[in-house]
């Protein structure tokens, strides 16, 4: 008995200690890291001198999201180049992934990962931070096709560190059985006559971008102050019950289901859902559209940064670009494709969501480039609107 | 006389409407999703009905990550589980039978992870193994997905085996039985459902778990994990065929759980007979 | 009496060896708990007294307030959550004890097909049956208008983006939870007990309620913590079928944490919800637990 006590006792004792120590040292790796933010200045310093020489393709990571590339694609880039890509889709959510990889950035260690798709803000807040690999523009001759609105962005000028993989819209998708008529103005989404029965995104760059855009300032060079007001009008509408709910990408069950007559949607989306419910429309909203846009990025202490470099290159063929863009539907920022698509696929051509009409093209606005303490501001603020 | 017998019947008429109704809301959603696994939808969402196809079930694994992702669930659930069965019953076993200092607290500390929110756990978890150095895949979502699981088994098992009889186990011991083999004949068979439930249970939460694997996944995709990405582009019917085929693997080897067990307890049965009949012919 | 005297052999009768198996069969799963789970939850708890932002880092500035803070401004949606959790227990309860029942006593070839019903929505994922109940009580889907035949839904009424799609979703989700155990423990009441109770004169409701229910408490207590306590800290029901109006304390933990990067007080928020969560384990042990083992050991 006094035996089993004692034994008891150190085993007790001796588990203290190491969850003691143990405890220690995750303590001493106190407090998390800040962002940190480099200046632009530096980092430029460092893409000038960037040179990743020509390599023989084998294995390198590509992450991107789930059904968002044609695997046909990756499959002849890796017949022509002699490369075993490894295409994971493990990114479902910009912040979710952003989560798995912090430490490691922050850290300045390896993600494992030598090519990623971030949407506009994140991508963003990467280049602040210095966490990716300049483009060695040697290697990615084909980005000489890209779209002239987006080539030089508030937060990453002359592209040295992103380039664009896909765009979006954000406009009015609405069920026009159910509106009676047409839809043409982003004030639509606080017309009274459609109380409760609107949908409002999540995403406060898409939303209270949509709202500036509404009253006529510019999105892309939106001030913090300019958005908190904005959130605040989408506040006051909830207040009222203008909106049934807030969603990220779900408001597509909704219109489809008839639930609500309109919404601010996303153009790719409405695509799609037009063959789930023909009464769907969308509409650039004749102020303007938020665009977005997802964007490729080496993160930093890539392994393989030709290979990544490479891949780009392919995906900005023309012809590459038009398979991808007849695949996903997004708007594409690679010129030239349409008169590939009008002898391949003319119904795409054709599609004014997936190649904006000559008028609408100027007033597609990109987002404003923010430091990470004025977007957390802005996150919190629409957090508190949205309930959570 | 005559009353009491239709009321009994009447009582059973009625429970047995009542589970049918609970049994099919269960499976109502369920239902769906096998039928919109037909859909022929032409585009990339499938909320409508737009007719009737055989087309998704022709090369249902024709996505390599879909199937990727699918496998490695199961993986995960089968290794999981197997872990969870073994840590959680011991522990139950322990906490039921005998009285030591500390058993309050172990019992609450067993019910800690299932009131702490997933966000914290999977985001915690992550951070230390980031600091230990571990890379994050298989063998981290094994390890976070065992850890929530025992919580739900030691519940399960403890549910039966208190109120069970220890004087039975006590028995066995007197008559020369040692731990082990007293464990494997007395206890458990009596504890026999409860370990099964806890099973299926720890199972069922690991390929349906989602929050805690999006931290520690690293590059390994599982099911939930690529379903919930997919809901930007719209979820392809392929993925309602494997969730079907899923499902149908599950009912099949209940199918055969059931046979099995059929054929023991004829089997016993049969052989009680013949040992009494045996004693009989003996005496 | 009968086994002393029918010893077989001269075999000795082995007194089982004091194995410390006692710690054999605690130690492994309290172990993985406190490496996987106390510790890095410890690292949380530090977490929740740093102060700063996503920018300049947050570092241990020991700020109780946090706490203060956190329970002021969303004293709300904690009181929401327990308020859903709470009903939609009880309606698993309900829901949950005639199907156990049934399947326990009364099913005698349809037990499995009813227990693999419990079971096989879990095998498909739950982004996928939220959407299906999204689709089926889509407002002018054929449930819903069959609801507003009825009355039971007014003519411009609607089902989804309610709180009670929210607790019928929290419900839903975790009906199994509550069947499962109930069944387990149902399922071990000796018969004879209540034929025992019966034969002494008692009518079916009191051997119901003086025999069954009590031996079955170690079920209901069991199936209701397993519902209970997961679905205080839910977010996907109230994301996907409610509107910002029933957002529950889980929503702003989880936007804290993912979308504001507000770390402290998304591990503030969490502490508090669990500290919230044991004072009802406890005190539902306490109205329920010693009991249970009293009866149990009849």
């Amino acid at each position: 008995m006094a035996e089993r006590l004692s034994r008891r006792a150190f085993v007790g004792r001796g588990a203290a200690v190491a969850g003691g120590a143990g405890l220690a040292a995750l303590l001493a790796a106190c407090g998390i890291e800040g962002t940190n933010e480099q200046s632009l200045a530096q980092l430029r310093r460092q893409a000038d001198a960037v040179d990743h020489p020509r390599v023989e393709i084998g294995e390198w990571v590509f992450a991107d999201w789930p059904l968002y590339m044609d695997k046909a694609i990756i499959r002849s880039f890796d017949r022509r180049f002699g490369g075993a890509t490894k295409f994971v889709e493990e990114i479902n959510d910009n912040n979710d992934f952003f989560g798995k990889v912090r430490q490691q950035l922050t850290a300045g260690q390896p993600t494992g990962r030598d090519l990623a798709v971030l949407s506009d803000w994140m991508a963003a807040r990467w280049v602040r931070n210095g966490w990716v690999t300049p483009i060695d523009r040697d290697n990615v001759p084909n980005a000489r096709h890209l779209e002239a609105g987006l080539t030089d962005p508030a937060w990453d000028p002359g592209r040295r560190f992103t380039l664009p993989y896909q765009s979006g819209a954000v406009g009015i998708g609405y069920d026009i059985r159910q509106t009676g008529r047409e839809l043409h103005s982003l004030r639509e989404l606080f017309n009274p006559e459609w109380k409760g029965r609107v949908t409002f995104l999540t995403e406060p760059y898409d939303a209270a971008g949509s709202v500036l855009v509404m009253q006529g300032k510019d999105a892309t060079d939106a001030t913090l102050d300019d958005e908190l007001e904005a959130i605040e009008l989408i506040g006051e509408a909830n207040e009222r019950g203008q909106f049934r709910r807030f969603t990220g990408n779900d408001y597509t069950t909704d219109l489809a289901k008839g639930n609500v007559a309109l919404a601010l949607a996303y153009s790719g989306d409405m695509v799609q859902l037009q063959s789930d419910n023909p009464n769907l429309r969308f509409a650039y909203g004749e102020e303007g559209a938020v665009l977005f846009t997802d964007n490729l990025l080496m993160p930093a202490e890539a392994a393989h940064p030709y290979a990544a470099e490479a891949m780009m290159n392919y995906l900005y063929d023309p012809e590459v670009a038009a398979r991808l863009c007849a695949y996903v539907n997004y708007i594409s920022p690679v010129r030239g494709i349409r008169e590939i698509l009008e002898r391949d696929a003319p119904e795409i051509a054709e599609n004014p969501l997936i190649f904006p009409p000559d008028e609408v093209r100027p007033k597609l606005q990109p987002y404003p480039s923010f430091t990470t303490r004025e977007e957390q501001t802005m996150n919190e603020a629409m957090a508190k609107v949205t309930g959570a | 006389m005559g009353a009491r017998i239709d009321l009994s019947r009447l009582r059973g008429g009625l429970l047995g409407l009542w589970a049918t109704l609970v049994g099919l809301f269960l499976c109502l959603p369920v239902l769906l999703i096998v039928l919109f696994s037909f859909n022929d939808n032409r585009g990339r969402f499938n909320f409508t009905w737009q007719g009737f196809t055989l087309e998704h079930w022709k090369h249902p694994f024709a996505d390599p990550d879909l199937a990727k992702a699918l496998e490695n669930s199961l993986l995960i659930a089968l290794v999981t589980t197997a872990i969870a069965l073994v840590l959680g019953v011991s522990l139950a076993l322990r906490l039921v039978r005998h009285r030591f200092r500390g058993r309050g607290a172990a019992e609450f500390f067993v019910f800690l992870p299932m009131a702490t929110p997933e966000v914290v756990m999977g985001a915690s978890l992550l951070a230390m193994f980031l600091v230990m150095g571990f890379d994050t895949g298989f063998v981290t979502l094994v390890i976070a997905h065992t850890m929530f699981c025992v919580s739900y088994v030691v519940v399960t098992v403890r549910a039966r085996l208190e109120g069970m009889d220890p004087f039975i186990e006590e028995a066995a011991r007197d008559l020369g039985a040692g731990p082990l083999s007293g464990f494997r004949l007395v206890t458990l068979p009596m504890i026999a459902p409860g370990v099964a439930a806890a099973a299926v249970l720890s199972a069922a939460l690991s390929i349906d778990d989602y929050v805690i694997t999006s931290f520690n996944a690293g590059q390994t995709t599982t099911f939930p994990l690529f379903i919930f990405g997919a809901t930007r582009q719209g979820v392809p019917p392929e993925v309602n065929v494997l969730a079907t085929m899923l499902l149908l693997a599950v009912v099949a080897l209940m199918a055969v759980n059931l046979l099995v067990q059929r054929a023991l307890a004829r089997r016993d049965r049969d052989r009680g007979w013949d040992e009494a009949q045996h004693a009989r012919g003996a005496a | 009496m009968t086994a002393a005297t029918a010893a077989p052999t001269a075999a000795p009768v082995r007194r089982a060896r004091r194995l410390p198996t006692g710690w054999l069969l605690a130690a492994p799963a309290l172990l993985w708990l406190v490496v996987f789970f106390a510790i890095p939850l410890a690292n949380q708890l530090q977490v929740s007294l740093l102060s700063g932002d996503a920018e300049a880092g947050y570092t241990l500035t020991w700020s109780f307030s946090t706490y203060w803070d956190a329970l002021s401004d969303y004293h709300a949606q904690f009181l929401r959550s327990f308020g859903y959790a709470a009903a939609a227990t009880a309606i698993d309860l309900v829901l949950a004890f005639p199907f156990a029942y049934f399947a326990a006593f009364r099913a005698k070839r349809s037990k499995a097909i009813l227990l693999a019903m419990v079971v096989l929505p879990f095998f498909v994922s739950y982004v996928l049956r939220t959407v299906a109940w999204q689709l089926i009580l889509a407002d002018h889907g054929w449930v819903v208008e069959r609801l507003r035949d009825v009355g039971l839904v007014s003519a411009d009424g609607r089902v989804l983006a309610s709180a009670p799609a929210v607790i019928a979703g929290i419900a839903y989700n975790f009906l199994p939870f509550m069947i499962l155990p109930l069944y387990v423990s149902l399922a071990k009441i000796d018969r004879r007990l209540i034929e025992a109770a019966t034969d002494l004169y008692a009518s079916r409701a009191t051997a119901f309620r003086t025999v069954t229910v009590p031996l079955a408490l170690p079920g209901i207590f069991a199936g209701s913590l397993l519902c209970f306590i997961p679905a205080c800290g839910d977010f996907v029901n109230a994301a996907l079928l409610g509107t910002s109006r029933q957002y529950m304390i889980g929503n702003v933990i989880q936007s804290k944490f993912v979308n504001v990067l507000d770390y402290p007080t998304a591990a503030a928020l969490s502490f508090i919800l669990m500290g919230a969560i044991l004072v009802f384990i406890a005190i539902a042990t306490r109205l329920l637990g010693t009991r249970t083992l009293t009866e149990a050991a009849v």
